[in-house]
């Protein structure tokens, strides 16, 4: 039987503004206001019939706030995935979804809104939410300390070449130097860079890690039969799953030893591919989130595009490319490279690619992953397509 | 004391301010529990009872940090930040270690090495917060 999110709503429009860190021209609800606007704009949809939202990542935007700029007249669902990382990103798409297909709302948006003057740094506040006395007392008080602990394990113990995180970030620069959005854009990225910019936390260097975007982005969800009545073409999501399972959470660094060196998926992915009854080998892109490079890697290894062992046969540039890649990674550029407002242009980037507005095109892209923030004790991701295969 | 004394794992607190260890185990099955909770799931039991533990362990994984994060302004950079599991239980703990960089051996820390710990503390804003500091076993 078909899973009842499956090819049953869609992403009929998209926005998203993004500056520099420290830099937004406008109050960073403003700025929410205007990707919202700009979604609604693409799809031809009166912002003032948006009667869902749902975020993630602790967003201090509540939904109710809005009302007075988009005009809204019914605010029937609002809600917003626990986690306060990038965990929860694809498992929001899960929510709307659910809100729509239940008939509690008709036309959803699923948001991310961060600007350093209203919201502090974000990685400061990822961490509010996990620090306690433990993580104090040894000095862990960053997710950049928490994440590489983790990939000197899976470097370390695990016999992962360390270098492998090199073409992951390659592609992303490479990605992003074409796409005008992207904070990349026009530069010629070389590897020494990374290889040489500062420690932050061994094994992590500066470029390594995702650097913070002040920005708004927003996608409009709706029921796959309202898309008709929309100007855009719809992007189906065709799955989604969230969560984690024993053996892995918010334990203190005593997750299962088998689970220590991955970016917690393997349950998520597990019922994704049950779910939409696709394998990896389906999937023509995807939208990694990579806070840190080396959680892109446990990402990629968890979502079943390579193993531990072959890891390095399979995240090589000339793979990772939209230009001939069998294995096309964040085709904008990434949080790496496009830009880090919590991960939301990496969902945009989906809906683009799969509409063909993207600035590095997948030949015939049909189906796009997006694998939400790595290491964060609940996970989430999801599969968008362009047709309901 | 403080707001350590308000969570499940006030015991391991109260032990490590009197320079010992404490770990919970389940006082029905004799599991170890770590975090501390209130029930164990694996026979149902509610109730831990705390036992000492020798500050031996070997190293699950490691850090050294060289980015001056907020809250450690206590610390001299680079610091070297741990996960060791305690010998004989399982229970991984998060703490500091002295950094082997330019003395006798490896200069990293090497996962599955043995460590011993004594106890110290960190000190952030008016908190002083007793703290493990393992070093490399002799
Ligand atoms: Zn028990």
């Amino acid at each position: 039987m078909t899973h009842p999110l499956y090819g049953t709503t869609a992403i009929a429009g998209v926005g998203l503004r993004q500056f520099k860190r420290g830099t937004a021209p406008l109050p960073e609800r403003s700025l929410l206001v205007e990707a919202i606007l700009d979604a609604c704009a693409e799809a031809g949809l009166d912002p003032a019939e948006v009667d869902g939202f749902v975020s993630y990542g602790d967003d201090k935007n509540e939904p109710v706030r809005l009302m007075g700029d988009l005009g809204t007249r019914r605010l029937s669902y609002s809600a917003a995935v626990w986690g306060g990382g990038g965990g929860g990103i694809a498992g929001a798409f899960g929510v709307a979804a659910g809100a729509i297909l239940s008939g509690q709302a008709s036309a959803v948006i699923v948001f991310r809104a961060l600007a350093e003057g209203a919201s502090g740094r974000m990685s400061a506040a990822v961490m509010a939410h996990h620090l306690n006395d433990h993580l104090l007392a040894a000095g862990l008080v960053a997710p950049a300390q928490m994440c590489a602990i983790r990939a000197q394990r899976l470097f370390e113990h695990h016999g992962v070449d360390p270098r492998i995180v090199e073409d992951l970030v390659r592609a992303s620069y490479h990605h992003g130097r074409a796409n005008p959005e992207a904070v990349a854009y026009g530069e010629d990225f070389d590897i020494e860079t990374l290889r040489t910019s500062r420690w932050i936390a061994e094994p992590f260097r500066l470029y390594d890690c995702s650097r913070e975007n002040d920005g708004a982005g927003a996608l409009l969800l709706v029921s796959a039969e309202r898309t008709r009545d929309l100007a855009k073409p719809p992007v189906y999501l065709l799955g989604c799953a969230q969560g984690t399972e024993a053996g892995w959470g918010d334990l203190m660094e005593n997750d299962a030893d088998a689970l220590y060196a991955t970016g917690g998926f393997r349950p998520v992915a597990r019922d994704l591919y049950a779910q939409t009854g696709l394998t990896p080998s389906d999937i023509d892109c995807v939208q990694l989130y990579e806070n840190f490079d080396a959680q892109g890697v446990m990402s990629l290894i968890d979502h079943g595009f390579c193993t531990v062992e072959n890891a390095a046969e399979v995240i090589r540039f000339d793979n990772l490319i939209a230009q001939g890649g069998k294995l096309p990674v964040n085709t904008a550029g990434g949080n790496l490279a496009q830009g880090f407002i919590h991960g939301i242009g990496l969902p945009i980037e989906a809906v683009r690619q799969l509409r063909g507005e993207s600035s590095n095109p997948v030949s015939g892209a049909r189906t796009c992953l997006l694998a939400g923030g790595p290491g964060a004790p609940t996970v989430s991701s999801a599969i968008f397509a362009s047709q309901v295969l | 004391m403080n707001h350590r004394l308000d969570g499940a794992d006030a015991p391991y607190w109260q032990g490590l301010e009197q320079g010992r260890l404490l770990l919970p185990r389940c006082a029905h099955c004799a599991c170890w529990l770590w975090p501390a909770g209130h029930r164990c799931a694996s026979c149902g039991g509610i109730g831990m009872v705390w036992e000492e533990r020798p500050l031996r362990a070997t190293l699950y994984s490691w850090t050294r940090t060289w980015h001056r994060f907020g809250f450690t302004e206590s610390l001299d950079l680079p610091y070297v930040s741990v996960v060791a599991e305690v010998e004989d239980c399982g229970v991984r703990l998060m703490g500091r270690m002295d950094d082997v960089r330019n003395g006798a051996g490896p200069d990293n820390p090497r996962i599955g090495e043995a460590l011993v710990g004594r106890i110290g503390e960190t000190v952030v804003g008016d908190d002083r917060i007793p703290t493990i500091i393992w070093s490399r076993a002799a």
